[in-house]
């Protein structure tokens, strides 16, 4: 048996920062992780992350993974993959499972981060090959490169919902629709927004009836669903699809620290059966911490400040730091977490409706029920004002905790201000000199330059653009409304796709003038 | 810990549905109806339904199907899925091959 100060279950986000502030204080620590490849869900987030740039934001998911595994593997963590952890025992046992045969290692303190599986629902035809889970789309996409299926429809309007339905579309596949059996969008509104002009309808307050299919998925039913969520009759809408994703939540994998004597709970505010913990993820047995989603359900940004305050509690715990560092690393980290913790989203205004913003401005209806902001409620917002030449327009309409667009602009255009979560203004006495550093640093995909009047009648319209082919100067097509409608010609009149924008294209279309606040994406000819 | 249930409270006479042929543990390939059955039969602790049926106790260890059997024990039962305890977590946590769980790396 093999004895290290530090063991940690799972190299995902909050596993592999753990790690990190482990080593860092002269711990010998080793990550085991049942996957062939390190980084848990991050390595399958291809899209920028949200927050300020303390929380790696306008960073893509796999990038932020990618730097977590290389500082690890700098300070000395053994990182063991192909490594299924099977038990956890009395005196911190544990027996893993590698190659053909199980090993024994003994932690003197341990750390739980395994993270969460995938909830189902079901309905008649679940269990039917093309019904799969978001995180196992997400999986064949950006880890393995395949195409899930060619025509899909999602079920489950929050983030990953809408995060995956983005990504489908990206791999080529076509969302037919975005069900939810709740009346009101669940993620960030952005996130709906970018899925939405792309022309895929969102089905709030409808659920599955049922999926059709002998051998596997040809079809799907889904029909509307009272305030009690009880079928409403006479309301199926059919369509034609080959895959079935669902994104109907997540619950921790909490058995480990069950089987270890941990004293569990069952909160359904943390996503089901998780380990009492104090604030810092320490559990009723000395020397284990749960960290990252095991300890309740959150997201990758917040696994990760999690993950740095159990290295630390483990590090004092086995006297590799002392009792006043580790409480003044704490204090940072949980203030750190406490601002992540902020804005319309926050857990604490979990299941509860925000009708207006911080600043007082109403919430956008459309936005919540159909995903995309109506033409009429656009210019309540302080990220849309006009002035001559141009200037950036920001459809960001809720508090979330997220500023990069700030700090992108160095001509005083986007103001947030110290309040994370305020909405952007954008200051019409700012000198816009249309760099794009905006549109690109955007991971919302919300933020537009607009030249309202070019002169000749038109107006241009530059959009964040990441999905291939990459469509050429001079290209023919269609400018599509926030709904996704085709709304007039449009014609592609730059494409810049320079380093610094990593991989966010900036694609600016003409369009006739009346559509300067219209059209938000484009359409090449067929 | 899950609250302790009244084993005397009346919980009705079993009435079957039309969704109770729809499979739940894919693994072990057990129904809605034989679930709610089961509970019918006395068994009203996640670890007895899983012994009863098997519920769980497949391939994926009952990683797509505790929550799903969890739900229909509880409405079965008329309590919150949050007061039942869940089934009892031992080694191993994931399926394993009998010739691998049995052969211990002394030396590693």
């Amino acid at each position: 048996m093999k004895r290290y100060d530090l063991v940690i279950v799972g190299a995902g986000p909050s596993g592999l920062s753990a790690a990190i502030e482990a080593a860092k204080r002269g711990m010998e620590v080793i990550i085991f992780d049942e996957n062939e490849k390190p980084g848990g869900q991050l390595f399958k987030q291809i899209h920028k992350f949200f927050g300020s740039k303390e929380h790696h934001a306008k960073i893509r998911g796999f990038k932020i993974g990618q730097e977590l595994l290389k500082e690890a593997n700098e300070l000395g963590v053994e990182v063991v993959l192909n490594a299924t952890v099977i038990g956890l025992y009395d005196d911190k046992e544990i027996t893993v499972k590698i190659g053909d045969g199980i090993n024994h290692y003994k932690g003197d303190a341990v750390i739980v981060a395994t993270g969460a599986a995938e909830n189902m629902v079901t309905f008649p035809g679940w269990t039917l090959p093309g019904v799969i889970g978001a995180g196992a789309a997400q999986t064949m996409m950006n880890l393995h490169g395949i195409k899930p299926g060619n025509k899909v429809l999602m079920l489950g309007s929050g983030n990953v919902g809408l995060v995956v339905s983005f990504q489908l579309m990206q791999a080529g596949c076509e969302v037919v629709a975005l069900v939810d059996a709740a009346p009101r969008v669940g993620g960030y509104g952005v996130h709906a927004a970018k899925v939405a002009r792309c022309g895929v309808p969102f089905y709030l307050s409808h659920t599955i009836k049922e999926v059709e299919g002998d051998e596997f998925v040809t079809g799907v039913t889904i029909n509307q669903v009272d305030s009690s969520f009880i079928p409403i009759p006479d309301t199926e809408k059919h369509f034609d699809v080959d895959t079935v994703c669902m994104a109907v939540g997540l619950s921790p994998m909490s058995q480990l620290l069950k089987m270890a004597g941990c004293e569990m709970e069952d909160n359904p505010k943390r996503g089901g059966q998780v380990p009492i913990i104090d604030d810092y993820g320490r559990t009723s047995v000395p020397g284990i911490i749960a960290a990252g989603d095991v300890s309740g359900i959150e997201e990758a940004s917040s696994a990760m400040i999690e993950g740095r305050m159990a290295g630390i509690c483990a590090a004092e715990y086995l006297g590799y730091c002392t009792k006043e560092e580790l409480e003044e690393n704490l204090k940072i980290l949980e203030d750190d977490l406490e601002s992540l913790r902020q804005g319309m989203f926050a857990p604490k205004n979990r299941g509860k409706l925000i009708e207006k913003t911080e600043e007082g401005i109403d919430i956008s209806t459309n936005l919540l029920e159909k995903g995309y902001i109506s033409e009429k409620e656009i210019e309540r917002y302080p990220g849309v004002t006009h002035k001559v030449g141009i200037h950036p327009v920001i459809e960001c309409t809720q508090n979330i905790p997220c500023n990069p667009c700030q700090d992108a602009c160095k001509k005083g255009c986007i103001s947030i201000g110290a309040n994370i979560t305020n909405l952007p203004i954008v200051k019409t006495e700012g000198n816009c000199i249309n760099c794009g550093m905006c549109v690109a640093s955007c991971s919302g995909q919300a933020i537009f330059l607009v030249d309202e009047d070019t002169g000749d009648g038109s107006s241009t319209v530059t959009m964040p653009y990441e999905f291939i082919p990459l469509p050429e100067v001079g290209d023919k097509g269609f400018g599509l409304n926030r709904k996704g409608e085709k709304i007039c010609e449009a014609e592609v009149v730059s494409v810049r796709a320079v380093k610094a924008f990593d991989h966010t294209n900036l694609l600016t279309i003409k369009v006739p003038k009346e559509y300067a606040m219209k059209a938000r994406f484009f359409k090449a000819l067929a | 810990m899950g609250k302790v249930i009244d084993r005397n409270i009346d919980i009705g006479p079993f009435v079957p549905a039309p969704d109770d042929d729809m499979l739940i543990c894919r693994c072990e390939e057990v129904t809605k109806g034989e679930i709610r059955k089961a509970v019918h039969d006395g068994m009203w602790t996640m670890t007895e339904i899983r012994r009863y049926l098997r519920s769980g106790m497949g391939l994926c260890q009952g990683q797509t199907c505790s929550r799903l059997v969890k739900g229909i024990v509880a409405r079965e039962l008329g309590v919150s899925p949050a007061d039942l305890e869940p089934a009892t977590a031992r080694s191993p946590m994931r399926p394993i091959e009998m010739k691998i769980f049995g052969c211990e790396e002394v030396d590693a």
